[in-house]
């Protein structure tokens, strides 16, 4: 296995509670890979988990052959992973571009003096900043709103700024939390394009969703998860005629 | 014109100083920072600045430069144990440390004069130094906003865990904008300590405290105008009517409790806020005229 996120016997415990218990997955890139699993079946966690949010109890995480299974939060993201979150997180009163701009963080190189004293060098890295932000607003069809605030767009446009402040980090990894959450037929429609770009790109992709219309469409292998613990793997079809995927859906079938 | 100076430039200078302790205050506020240390840390630039000149005949400019960098470091020092905290844990951990500072400065009477203060300190700094120093802080906050530090000053301030997840180091640069505050508290105390004869370590207590935070609250916590139009406002205020000025902090109090009901941007910010829509409004308008 070259390249991409590799879980290895992954487990996650609060005092004795156990939130994630000998996950195995890999995530490689140029693919969009599905997490699926009902409420609370610890998707989340194992998001909170690769991405340094959580401290990791026991096994490995590895990411492109590096091991980041302990590595701090930030570190994991400068390394080139991203990630959008459940419940969207913008600074509403800023402007889109603003929103946008924050995502360059890990590229920004200007001294700290020079960005003090706005020296000329500070000034055109925000300028670059500035115009490759534009681009990326561009190529996501939203340049006409890049001044208004982010608070006022619509949900599905909400959703569409995060992915692109993700995104301007030059993630190699992104993974995606419940991106169509609340969205309708169009805008999943809409973004089920975007994240199909976004693997077309090269970059590997871990979808985490409830929506299993939208993951079979997708998703070229598919990880079930329940009470932290996967309970099935394979092809997105497989997976969800699988009876134990049903199951834990939907509950066991009353005796009769 | 020399009779204006003399009437308005006592204000001036009040006005000129409160301006930089308003800027040490809105610059940790800008990165997520509740602290309230600013009191100390201009406590300790004066108190270092005045010490040298009485004690040791130290000349004013290395004083201002050692106010400076003892303000820094001690806000260096600081941001160690506060990157644990969060929120209004700050700032009664910060307020703490303003009431331990005054306690010191009491206490150390052989070296602070104690109660009765710091008495004999060259008046060297006047109307056109306090002018430089506040004309060069204000660029560079205003720099500061227009750079990758501002950007990521936001969104530290904004949601953590999203500048952490695009690979800010939370602890470093709330440490670096806890230095730069303490820098400025520290240049403005050495400041203060060089235009008034004397220093006296309740200056520097709960009411300082409350002014400085009272000018950001007031003017706002976004733009470099907040700082610049609430210490206006609010050290002006009081000297335009004089019977307001017996009850500065009752005023004070009072504009405080309007400000955050009915504009809890601050009036500055609010205000370019509006100015914004109204041309975002426009351009669309003029945007669909064109469609039509």
């Amino acid at each position: 296995m070259t390249g991409g996120l590799e879980l290895r016997a992954l487990g996650k415990r609060f005092g004795g509670v156990v939130a994630a218990d000998d996950v195995n997955m890999s995530v490689p890139p140029g693919r969009i890979t599905g997490l699926i699993g009902p409420n609370g079946a610890g998707k989340t966690t194992i998001v909170n988990l690769v991405t340094g949010m959580l401290s990791v109890s026991s096994g490995s995480i590895l990411f492109d052959g590096r091991d980041i299974t302990h590595a701090p939060a930030h570190a994991i993201a400068r390394a080139g992973l991203a990630r959008t979150f459940q419940n969207i997180r913008l600074m509403p009163e800023a402007s889109i571009l603003d929103n946008v701009m924050v995502g360059f963080h890990r590229h920004e190189t200007s001294g700290l003096l020079a960005a003090l004293l706005r020296l000329p060098a500070a000034a055109r890295e925000t300028r670059a900043m500035r115009d490759r932000a534009m681009a990326l607003i561009g190529r996501f069809g939203l340049a006409a709103l890049a001044d208004h605030p982010a608070g006022g767009l619509s949900y599905g446009h909400q959703r569409r700024v995060e992915i692109m402040r993700a995104l301007a980090t030059d993630p190699r990894l992104i993974l995606l939390d419940e991106p169509v959450a609340g969205m309708n037929d169009v805008e999943s429609a809409e973004m089920a394009e975007v994240i199909r770009g976004l693997a077309a790109e090269g970059r590997a992709i871990l979808l985490i969703e409830h929506d299993m219309r939208f993951v079979t469409g997708l998703c070229a292998h598919v990880y079930a998860l329940d009470g932290g613990r996967l309970i099935a793997e394979g092809s997105a079809r497989a997976v969800l005629s699988d009876p134990v995927v049903i199951e834990a859906y939907l509950g066991s079938p009353l005796d009769a | 014109m020399a009779s204006l100076y003399n009437a308005w430039g006592p204000i001036l200078d009040l006005y000129l100083l409160q301006l930089g302790f308003a800027f040490s205050q809105y610059l940790v506020l800008r990165a997520g920072v509740f602290s309230l240390a600013t009191a100390a840390l201009a406590a300790i630039g004066a108190y270092t600045a005045g010490i040298l000149a009485v004690k040791h005949g130290v000349h004013p400019a290395l004083g201002i430069l050692a106010g400076t960098g003892m303000g820094t470091a001690a806000a260096l020092v600081l941001s160690w144990p506060l990157a644990r905290l969060r929120g209004v844990y700050q700032a009664i951990a910060t307020l703490a440390f303003v009431q331990i500072v005054l306690s010191l400065n009491i206490w150390a009477e052989g070296l602070t004069g104690g109660a009765m203060g710091l008495m004999n300190i060259p008046r060297v700094v006047g109307t056109p130094g306090l002018l430089a120093a506040a004309v060069a802080v204000t660029y560079i906050i205003w720099a500061i906003g227009r750079t990758r530090i501002g950007r990521t000053f936001d969104v530290i301030r904004e949601n953590e865990a999203v500048a952490v997840s695009l690979g800010v180091s939370v602890p470093r640069w709330q440490a670096l904008a806890f230095a730069l505050s303490g820098a400025i508290a520290g240049l403005f105390g050495a400041l203060e300590a060089f235009h008034s004869y004397a220093l006296d370590p309740n200056i520097f207590g709960f009411s300082f405290l409350i002014a400085t935070l009272s000018y950001v609250v007031f003017g706002g916590r976004k733009s470099v105008l907040g700082p610049l139009v609430g210490t206006a406002v609010l050290i002006l205020l009081p000297e335009l009517a004089r019977p307001l000025a017996e009850n500065r902090v009752l005023v004070y109090g009072l504009l405080l409790i309007l400000v955050i009901n009915f504009l809890p941007r601050g009036v500055a910010d609010t205000l370019l806020d509006a100015w914004h829509r109204r041309r975002l409004a426009r351009r669309s308008a003029a945007a669909a005229e064109a469609l039509r």
